[in-house]
């Protein structure tokens, strides 16, 4: 059994994985945390659900959602973030903003979508395989590739593309990497594209293993993600996805051992005890303090 | 400049919303079938109040938004469709009958305030509602302090038409559904090792505890093997069914919602295929099978109300109801269609809405239904019989 | 274009705030007048709800904004202490039949150490960490009542708590008792935070939320001071949770969700952080707003979000931050002792 859970539990590390990536990233550049990431999941979910139901296709629907959910995320920059950078306002006006930001988004898909949970069709159901005791199904094989896949295309831009030098630029410095020519705004822009990005990938591939869409999908999907971002060390990609595997163990171990009540506070618990025992996470760079 | 740059995003971002919002309208999802007969509701009820001066009100106080909003609009359409029936036939007393919805959003909270709402309106005759138990409780004794007359559709906590005499239910109490439940489990099904998931609120655990008391009564050999209480706000089932599997679980007695049984036999049958699961009536609803699809095939449950039925009443109940709303009624909006019955009868009786009058006339009055023949004990509560019903090639069938 | 437009407008608050000054006395007092006589103006016991409901949140907020707008740490598990004070109290009221003041205490207590608890480790922890601490703390609490059945009841939480009594005398909606409880408890909690803002405690919590290190290099003893205000907050929040689970009488774990945090940040943020009567005013916009306009019932909350948005993008000082942004005025006896050491510094340097 414990082998069944510690696998049901790395699944769903997997979805937090993904969803905690647009954390990292658009923490990474602006330390800010978008509290708004959670609902953009959820809005990527819908968005796919709405461009199935068109009848387009199963991938290109998805590949809609993605662009649709990624501008999304550059408006949210452009309307309420970008001005308040231009104002230097406190950070946690940003941050009361995201918050308001969340409401809005979850509560227009509510009003447009009903608040009822909604049949999300299978992708990748090719049956069960069965290694052992353990049943493992195709839906959480292809995710797991998936999720690594995105990751490595992830890493492999901030790291080895121009646009990824004028992000990492940015993250170190944003007024020398504007010296050098570097559009900041455009850039932090770009991170919340590719933030809304992963944000649909997510909720496509997730809402398409579950077969459920709602639209309060991303409130605890996204609290926990961001339990996992923090874990694996804030604005670190591999952290991300250690994070969210750690997470999703844990709470299944918890699910198993205390009971499935108590697996929603596991996130939290181990969120305060990171942030107390070592703030910059497991794979974080230590901050520097400016006075 | 600047300035209206930012303007231009804003629009932007509004414009955006609204083609969403176009979009869903569009496409045929069941979703909007939802928002479509809310606001045929409010079309009707608009239409009525134009038209009439000297009305019968009738305050269905329900949940018409959040996670449960489509069983307070499933409430309010069935009583709408009711109070059109008498309205049709000239109404009650003379008098035209006028259904008012009330939000509760399903927290105790603002049904609180609800309960003081209606009460202040002063010309409310009796209140068809409140959804779940945790709320009707908090909501009835304001109502039995102003001697309003409460009919809950959905409430099974013993505890509830305890509050007063002014206080019905119609619905039955938790120990006769789950005891059908288990009927169906052993009796129909033939299993033995019961597993018990059930959904971490306040009806979900009474359920699951007199599940557990009733088999314990039982004897016998049949035993619950393992229990698992479950969260909402997560869709991983996984790790409890798990548990339940490896303690050898062959029939789960899922006590929860569509929206919780639909993902737990889709999740169980991954790991195993043969496993059977018996639900609740609450779980009876078109919307099982759209979100389970092939896995909710041969889910059982007892049903006080099946739309399927051939009963000549019945049918042209759902006949009316589809044809106002798009969908099929559940088995609770049919017992709101009943209850708002039942209270419009019992004015005519009385021959006033002075609501003690009628509490009287209602205490005594057997209704013929579709949810069957009514009466309520001296408590306030029914008893029902049930139907065991299945799922069979995507439909509602009898169970033979 | 704006520009000018924004000054007008401006000037009509400063106008209004003069207006305000000028009769600062009658308008007290007609004020007063009105809300002691408002229980027997009018009969309806539905708006005599809302009235203690916006009460009730302006305690929420000006316990909330000790935190926030006093120190500048946002919290959003407030919805934590809340719980904490209204389950203790109905808790002990129901199964020790202790009486409505004394369980109250107890909930201030029980919540005051929580507040140190969640205070103390947030310490190491700045900005956006701490308020996901404080997110996650409310998460637990509620998992927590949810889950310990023994004592919370878990799920089917705790019914027919006690309306609270003086003397024998009950006091409920019906009889306006409840409502002139909550005026005094709305006024107690009141004065308390504007002397607390007045005092030395006060400046400190201005000069943390002002410039952190600045503050420890003037000796402020940032540690404790933090911790204070979380426990002052905690305390506040929780009496207003004892007060709540009163009014309804029925509490279960759903009743304290993320969204009665956002709600009281909300109120806190439409006021104006750092402000008293900013309180006021939010909590009756914001709490009398969607019983006005059920029909919006859908795009309640979409026009919180608004509300949070364009606050922090057009007025981060609040509806009523003007007073916040003021020089902060000491008050006379400080004023006094203060010209007192400067031209005792004076003798001395002439001796």
């Amino acid at each position: 059994m414990i082998g069944q859970q510690i696998f049901n539990g790395l699944t769903l590390g997997m979805a937090y994985a993904l969803i905690a990536v647009g954390y990292s990233l658009v923490f990474g550049i602006l330390r800010l945390v978008n509290f708004s990431h959670g609902s953009v999941y959820a809005f990527g979910a819908h968005a796919a659900l709405l461009f199935v139901g068109m009848k387009l296709g199963i991938f290109p629907a998805i590949l809609m959602s993605l662009i649709f959910t990624g501008v999304l995320g550059i408006l949210i920059d452009k309307t309420a973030l970008e001005p308040l950078r231009k104002k230097k306002s406190m950070p946690i006006a940003s941050l009361i903003t995201t918050i308001g930001i969340s409401n809005i988004i979850q509560n227009m898909l509510t009003a447009t979508f009903g608040s009822q949970k909604k049949a999300f069709p299978a992708l990748f159901d090719f049956g069960v395989i069965s290694v052992g005791k353990l049943q493992i199904s195709w839906t959480q094989i292809c995710m797991c590739i998936i999720s690594l896949m995105l990751m490595l295309v992830l890493v492999l831009l901030v790291h080895k593309t121009k646009i990824g030098l004028a992000m990492r630029a940015c993250e170190q410095n944003p007024k020398a990497a504007s010296m050098m020519g570097i559009n900041v705004n455009f850039i932090i822009s770009f991170t919340f594209f590719l933030g809304g990005v992963s944000a649909a990938i997510a909720g496509a591939l997730i809402s398409g293993y579950y077969q459920i869409v709602y639209p309060n999908m991303g409130y605890m999907a996204g609290l926990k993600a961001f339990a996992a971002a923090v874990l694996g060390g804030i604005g670190s990609l591999p952290g991300a996805l250690i994070g969210g595997l750690l997470v999703g163990v844990s709470e299944s171990m918890a699910a198993t051992f205390l009971g499935s009540t108590y697996r929603d506070c596991m996130a939290f618990i181990i969120l305060i005890i990171v942030l107390i025992v070592r703030p910059n996470g497991l794979f974080g760079k230590k901050g520097i303090t400016k006075v | 400049m600047k300035k209206m740059k930012k303007w231009v995003g804003l629009g932007l971002v509004l414009a955006m919303t609204a083609g969403f919002t176009g979009c869903t309208n569009n496409s045929a999802t069941s979703s909007e079938s939802t928002s479509d007969s809310t606001s045929t509701t409010k079309e009707t009820e608009s239409t009525q109040s134009s038209e009439s001066t000297e009305t019968i009100k009738i305050a269905v106080a329900a949940p018409m938004t959040g996670d449960t909003a489509e069983y307070g609009i499933g409430f309010t359409n069935a009583a709408q469709l009711m109070a059109d029936e008498w309205n049709a036939n000239g109404g009650v007393l003379g008098q035209q009958i006028e259904i008012v919805p009330y939000d509760d959003k399903n927290s105790s909270e603002e049904a609180a305030t609800i309960a003081q709402k209606i009460v202040s309106e002063g010309d409310i005759v009796g209140v068809i509602g409140h959804f779940s138990s945790g709320v009707c409780l908090t909501a009835a004794p304001i109502y039995q302090q102003n001697q309003i007359i409460e009919i809950s559709p959905s409430a099974s906590h013993p505890d509830y038409s305890l509050v007063g005499d002014y206080i019905f239910r119609n619905n039955t109490v938790i120990k006769s559904e789950a005891a059908a439940s288990i009927d169906i489990a052993t009796q129909d099904l033939g299993k033995k090792n019961i597993g018990i998931i059930s959904i971490k609120t306040d009806w979900g655990t009474n359920t699951s505890q007199v599940i557990k008391d009733l088999v314990e009564q039982l004897g016998s050999d049949v035993k619950v093997v393992a229990h698992e209480e479950v969260v909402e706000g997560s869709d991983d089932y996984s790790p409890a069914i798990t548990k339940l599997n490896e303690a050898g679980a062959d029939v789960v007695i899922c006590a929860g919602m569509y929206n919780l049984v639909a993902p737990v036999a889709k999740q169980y049958k991954q790991i195993n295929p043969d496993i059977q699961i018996v639900g609740f009536s609450n779980a009876y609803s078109q919307q099982l099978i759209e979100l389970g699809g092939d896995s909710v095939e041969g889910v059982c449950f007892p049903v006080i109300f099946f739309s399927e039925s051939q009963d000549e009443k019945i049918k042209t109940y759902v006949d009316a109801f589809t044809k106002a709303y798009g969908t099929a009624p559940s088995a609770l909006s049919s017992q709101a269609y009943d209850s708002v019955g039942m209270l419009l009868t019992a004015i005519e009786q009385a021959g006033t809405t002075d609501s003690q009058q009628v509490r009287k006339f209602l205490a005594d009055l057997g209704y013929d239904g579709v949810t069957g023949y009514t009466k309520f004990d001296e408590n306030g509560d029914v008893q029902k019989d049930f139907i065991k019903v299945t799922i069979k090639d995507g439909t509602f069938v009898k169970m033979d | 274009m704006n520009d000018i437009k924004q000054k007008k407008n401006f000037n009509i608050i400063l106008y209004l705030e003069q207006f305000i000054d000028r009769f600062k006395l009658p308008l007290a007092v007609s004020s007063a007048v009105l809300l002691l006589i408002f229980p027997h103006l009018l009969t309806n016991q539905y708006i005599l709800t809302i009235v203690v409901k916006v009460g009730i949140y302006i305690i929420l907020a000006l316990g909330l904004n000790i935190l926030t707008g006093y120190v500048g740490l946002v919290s959003l598990g407030h919805a934590g202490f809340v719980a904490i004070g209204a389950y203790t109290a109905s808790l002990l009221a129901t199964r020790l039949g202790l009486g409505f003041f004394l369980s109250m205490l107890c909930g201030m207590i029980c919540a005051g150490i929580a507040g140190i608890l969640l205070g103390l480790p947030t310490l190491r922890l700045s900005g956006t960490y701490l308020s996901i601490v404080t997110l996650g703390f409310g998460e637990i609490i509620k998992t927590i009542a949810m889950n310990w059945d023994s004592v919370t009841n878990g799920t089917l939480g705790v019914k027919n708590i006690p309306s609270p009594s003086i003397f024998g005398l009950k006091l409920t909606i019906a009889n306006g008792g409840f409502y002139y409880l909550m005026l005094v408890m709305l006024l107690i909690v009141t004065l308390f935070c504007y002397v607390t803002y007045k005092s030395r405690t006060g400046r400190a919590f201005l000069a943390i939320k002002t410039d952190e290190m600045a503050g420890i290099m003037m000796g402020i003893n940032v540690t404790y001071y933090k911790v204070l205000a979380f426990v002052l907050s905690a305390c506040i929040c929780a009496s207003a949770g004892a007060l709540y689970a009163s009014l309804i009488g029925y509490i279960d774990p759903n009743t304290f969700t993320f969204d009665v945090s956002t709600m009281i940040l909300s109120i806190v943020i439409l006021g104006g952080m750092g402000t008293i009567r900013g309180m006021f005013i939010g909590s009756i916009i914001l709490i009398t707003f969607p019983e006005l306009s059920r029909s919006l019932m859908d795009y309640r909350f979409v026009v919180y979000g608004l509300i949070l948005v364009l606050m922090m993008r057009f007025r981060p000082q609040g509806l009523l931050g003007w007073k916040s942004q003021m020089p902060y005025k000491l008050s006379k006896s400080i004023t006094r002792k203060l010209e007192q050491a400067r031209s005792d510094k004076q003798e001395n340097l002439s001796q």
